[in-house]
C-alpha cells in the first residue's frame, strides 16, 4: 500500500504559537466566553437593582417585546420553510418547540424533547454552558419561550402555561421547560414571576446514565430536527456567534441600562464590575500555566511578556469568529487590528457597544494578574472604523 | 420521545392495533395535470407510473442524477393526465419538477392548502368510515383512491396510511373541513376509535415497528440500500437510472437496518447519533422510538453494509448505549 500523499485535513483554531485547536473545542470555548460576558453584566444588573423580583421582570419583559418585534411574519414564514414545516402541520402553540430546540442544540445546550405534542411539550437539558449565570436568566429564558410560543399561536393569543419547572442555574440537576396549553390543562395566563412553578402532568426524569455532556452539533456534527432538516455544525457555530451575543446580552442590557440612574452611572458600575472579574481571572498562578499549556506558549515568552495576553485575546476573537489581524507581536509590543462595527455587532441587528468597554476593561485588568501589572490593554480608535487592540506599558497615576 | 411508562402513547397506539384511531396530519400535495404528465412522472420516479390505473396509486421513490433518494411519495392517479402527488416536500418537489419537466405541456401547484385530510387507521377503520360515508368502503382496494360522500359533503376516500394496518385518507375541500372533522369525531367516538393527539405515536411509533421509513431515513441511500428494489422498474428511463445500475453492479454500501436497544430507555439517542462497532464508528441513527406492541425500544439506523448484519452487537452514542442489528420491520 502506497503512502499517503497528505495527512488527512480537519478545521482548527490555530494559535499565536501554532497549537492547533479543533473547531468543536474552539466552538465550546466560545460559548462559554459569551456565557462568562453575560454573567458579568448580570453582576451589574444585581449592584444596579438589588430587588431580585424587579430585575427579574424587567428582563423578562424587555427579552419577550424583543423576540416578538423579532420575529415578524415574515421571520416565522422563512423559519417554516427552512425547517420544512409541512404546511397542513398546524401553526398552534407547539412548533414554539422547534424554535426553541433548535436555539438550544445551536448554544450547546444538550438535551432532548421528551414530549411534543399538541398540548404539552417536555423540553429536558442536561447541560447549559449559561449555567453560571444565576436563576434571572433562567427566568428570562422562560419570557424569551413564552416569545416563540406566543408568535407561533394560531389566535394570536397566549396559549400555554410555560414552567421552568428545574434548572441548572438554580442548581438542579436538569433544566426543564414544559409547556402546556392552558385550555386543556385549565392554568391561568402567567405573570413574569409565575413562571417556576410545577407543571399540571408528571415529568420524565432522564437517569443519570442516558444523560448526555455535549450538544448534538458536537456529538453528530449537525442538528437534526423532527422534520429531517438538518443543519451542520459549521453553520451552527456561526449562528451561534452571531446570535448568542443577541439574547442573552443585548436584550438585557437595555433593560438593565435603564436601572441606571444616568449613562455615567451605568458605565461606572459596568466598569468596575469587568476590572474585578478580569483581575481575578488568572489571580491563580496555576490559571496562568493552564492558559501557557491551552495556547502552547513556549519557554521564550517569559513571565513579564505582554506577547502572553495578545496571544490569548487573538485565541479569544478567532474563536468567537471575529476577523482580525496582528500588526505587532513583540516583547514590547502587541497591536491586534480589528474591524470596529465587526467587533461589537456580531449580529449587525443588534450591535452592542459595550462588549467594546467590557472587553477593553476586562483585558486591562486580566493582563495585571496574567502578566504583571507592567502592562495595560487599551483600544484606539474605537470610534473609527477600525480600531487597535494594544497590549502596552502605560503609567497612570489614577489607575485603577 | 415516547417511553414505556407513557401510558397515553400506549392507549393511542394500541388502540390503531387494535380497533381503530384517527388524526388530521397530512402530507403536502402537488397536482399535476396536462397530455405529458404520465410521461412526466415516469421520469421523476422510479416506479412505473403508467402502470397506475385512473384512481389507483403507487409508492416510488425520487432520486437525484446520483441515484440516490431525495423524496419517497404517493403518486395518485386521479385522471387519467391528472394526478396527486403526496410529499412533505411540496416547494422542493415544486422546484424539482421546475428543473427538470424541459418543454413538457404540464402544469403544476401545490394545492395543500386546498385540501384537507383526515386518517382513519386500525383493523376497525372499515367499520369508522362506514358510519360516516355514503357508500361503504368494503370494495376499495389497497392504494385506491373514490369519490364519496359525507353528510352530502363530497369528499375521496383513499385506501392508504402509514400504520401498518389496513387504514383510509379522507380529503375533502378546505372550506367544508370543520363539518368533515365532526363527522369523522362522531363516527369514531362510536366505534371506540380515539383520535391520536400524540404525533410521534402516528409518525414514528406505529410505522417504525411495521418497518415504514420516512423520506429523512433513506435521504441520500439508494432504493436497493433500503429494501425497495420492488418500487424500481428498470426497463423504463427516469433520474438516477444510470447511476442506480451502477450502484446495483457494485453492490450496497449501507443498509438502512433496524436497531434493537438493549437499555431501559433512550435519551441520550438523537437522530443523528453515531453508532459504533466494536468501537469503531460504522453508521448513525435515522430514528430511535418505543414501539408498545412490540415492547422494546427499536428504530432505524444508515450502517456500511458489510457491517449491518443482523444480530451484530453496536453501541450507539457517546454513552454506548447497547443496541443490535436487525431487520427493519419488527411485525
Amino acid at each position: 500500500m502506497a503512502l499517503l500523499d497528505n495527512l488527512e485535513e480537519a478545521k482548527c483554531v490555530q494559535t499565536v504559537w501554532g497549537k492547533l485547536i479543533p473547531e468543536k473545542e474552539a466552538y465550546q470555548y466560545a460559548v462559554r466566553q459569551i456565557a462568562s460576558f453575560c454573567a458579568n453584566l448580570f453582576q451589574v444588573m444585581r449592584i444596579l437593582e438589588p430587588d431580585y423580583e424587579k430585575r427579574t421582570s424587567a428582563i423578562c419583559e424587555i427579552s419577550y417585546q424583543m423576540n416578538m418585534a423579532a420575529s415578524s411574519e415574515e421571520y416565522m414564514k422563512g423559519f417554516y420553510d427552512e425547517w420544512n414545516i409541512p404546511e397542513f402541520c398546524e401553526r398552534s402553540s407547539w412548533l414554539g418547540a422547534i424554535f426553541g430546540d433548535s436555539g438550544d442544540e445551536y448554544e450547546n445546550m444538550a438535551g432532548r424533547v421528551i414530549q411534543f405534542t399538541r398540548d404539552r411539550v417536555e423540553k429536558e437539558l442536561d447541560t447549559c454552558p449559561w449555567d453560571i449565570v444565576g436563576s434571572e436568566l433562567c427566568n428570562m429564558t422562560t419570557a424569551m419561550f413564552t416569545a416563540n410560543f406566543d408568535l407561533n399561536s394560531a389566535t394570536g393569543e397566549n396559549e400555554v402555561a410555560l414552567n421552568m419547572c428545574e434548572a441548572r442555574g438554580c442548581g438542579d440537576r436538569h433544566c426543564r421547560v414544559v409547556a402546556e396549553r392552558r385550555d386543556i390543562y385549565g392554568q391561568e395566563k402567567q405573570g413574569w414571576m409565575d413562571h417556576m412553578n410545577q407543571p399540571a402532568c408528571p415529568v420524565h426524569d432522564t437517569p443519570k446514565e442516558r444523560m448526555v455532556k455535549q450538544g448534538q452539533i458536537i456529538r453528530n456534527g449537525c442538528y437534526s430536527n423532527a422534520f429531517g432538516e438538518e443543519k451542520s455544525f459549521t453553520w451552527a457555530y456561526r449562528w451561534c456567534m452571531e446570535k448568542g451575543w443577541v439574547w442573552c446580552v443585548a436584550f438585557p442590557l437595555i433593560a438593565i441600562r435603564d436601572m441606571a440612574e444616568s449613562d455615567e452611572e451605568f458605565e461606572r458600575i459596568f466598569k468596575i464590575v469587568f476590572s474585578t472579574a478580569g483581575k481575578n481571572a488568572f489571580i491563580e498562578p496555576f490559571a496562568v500555566e493552564g492558559l501557557r499549556s491551552w495556547l502552547g506558549v513556549p519557554r521564550e515568552i517569559g513571565d513579564n511578556d505582554p506577547r502572553l495576553m495578545g496571544g490569548y485575546i487573538k485565541n479569544i476573537l478567532d474563536t468567537q469568529l471575529v476577523p482580525c489581524e496582528l500588526e505587532a507581536f513583540t516583547e514590547d509590543e502587541v497591536r491586534i487590528r480589528v474591524d470596529t462595527e465587526t467587533f461589537n455587532g456580531r449580529f449587525p441587528m443588534a450591535p452592542v457597544e459595550e462588549l467594546t468597554l467590557g472587553y477593553e476593561t476586562l483585558w486591562h485588568n486580566m493582563v495585571k494578574t496574567m502578566v504583571s501589572t507592567e502592562w495595560s490593554c487599551w483600544f484606539e480608535g474605537k470610534d473609527d472604523e477600525e480600531m487597535t487592540i494594544v497590549v502596552g506599558r502605560k503609567i497612570d497615576k489614577r489607575m485603577i | 420521545m415516547l417511553f414505556k411508562e407513557d401510558e397515553a402513547a400506549r392507549r393511542q397506539h394500541q388502540a390503531v392495533r387494535e380497533n381503530a384511531g384517527w388524526y388530521r396530519w397530512t402530507h403536502d400535495l402537488v397536482e399535476v395535470k396536462g397530455e405529458k404528465s404520465t410521461e412526466i412522472l415516469d421520469y421523476l420516479f422510479v416506479n412505473h407510473i403508467a402502470a397506475a390505473d385512473v384512481g389507483r396509486s403507487k409508492y416510488t421513490t425520487m432520486l437525484n442524477e446520483e441515484g440516490k433518494i431525495i423524496d419517497d411519495t404517493i403518486v395518485m392517479r386521479m385522471g387519467e393526465k391528472e394526478y396527486w402527488i403526496s410529499t412533505l416536500y411540496a416547494p422542493q418537489m415544486i422546484k424539482w419538477i421546475d428543473g427538470h419537466k424541459g418543454d413538457a405541456e404540464i402544469t403544476y401547484k401545490d394545492i395543500t392548502e386546498e385540501w384537507d385530510m383526515y386518517s382513519v387507521q386500525g383493523p376497525n377503520s372499515p367499520a369508522v368510515m362506514n358510519r360516516m360515508l355514503l357508500d361503504p368502503v368494503d370494495g376499495i382496494k389497497r392504494f385506491q383512491i373514490q369519490d364519496n360522500s359525507i353528510d352530502g359533503i363530497p369528499v375521496k376516500i383513499h385506501r392508504s396510511g402509514f400504520s401498518g394496518e389496513n387504514g383510509f385518507e379522507i380529503y375533502c375541500r378546505m372550506e367544508d373541513t370543520g363539518k368533515i372533522r365532526e363527522a369523522v369525531k362522531k363516527a369514531a367516538k362510536e366505534e371506540q376509535a380515539p383520535e391520536l393527539t400524540i404525533l410521534e405515536v402516528y409518525v414514528r411509533s406505529l410505522p417504525v415497528e411495521k418497518g415504514f421509513a420516512l423520506r429523512q431515513d433513506m435521504y441520500g441511500l439508494t432504493p436497493f440500500e433500503c429494501g425497495l428494489d420492488w418500487s424500481v422498474d428498470l426497463d423504463k428511463s427516469f433520474i438516477g437510472k444510470e447511476a442506480l445500475v451502477k450502484a446495483r453492479e457494485e453492490g450496497p454500501k449501507y443498509r438502512l437496518a433496524g436497531l434493537e436497544y438493549l437499555e431501559e430507555s433512550y435519551e441520550d439517542i438523537a437522530q443523528k447519533e453515531i453508532v459504533y462497532c466494536k468501537g469503531v464508528p460504522c453508521g448513525f441513527v435515522r430514528a430511535a422510538i418505543y414501539g408498545y406492541t412490540v415492547e422494546k425500544n427499536i428504530g432505524f439506523a444508515v450502517l456500511e453494509a458489510k457491517k449491518a448484519v443482523n444480530g451484530t452487537k453496536v453501541t450507539v452514542g457517546m454513552n454506548g448505549s447497547a443496541a443490535v442489528v436487525t431487520d427493519k420491520c419488527w411485525i
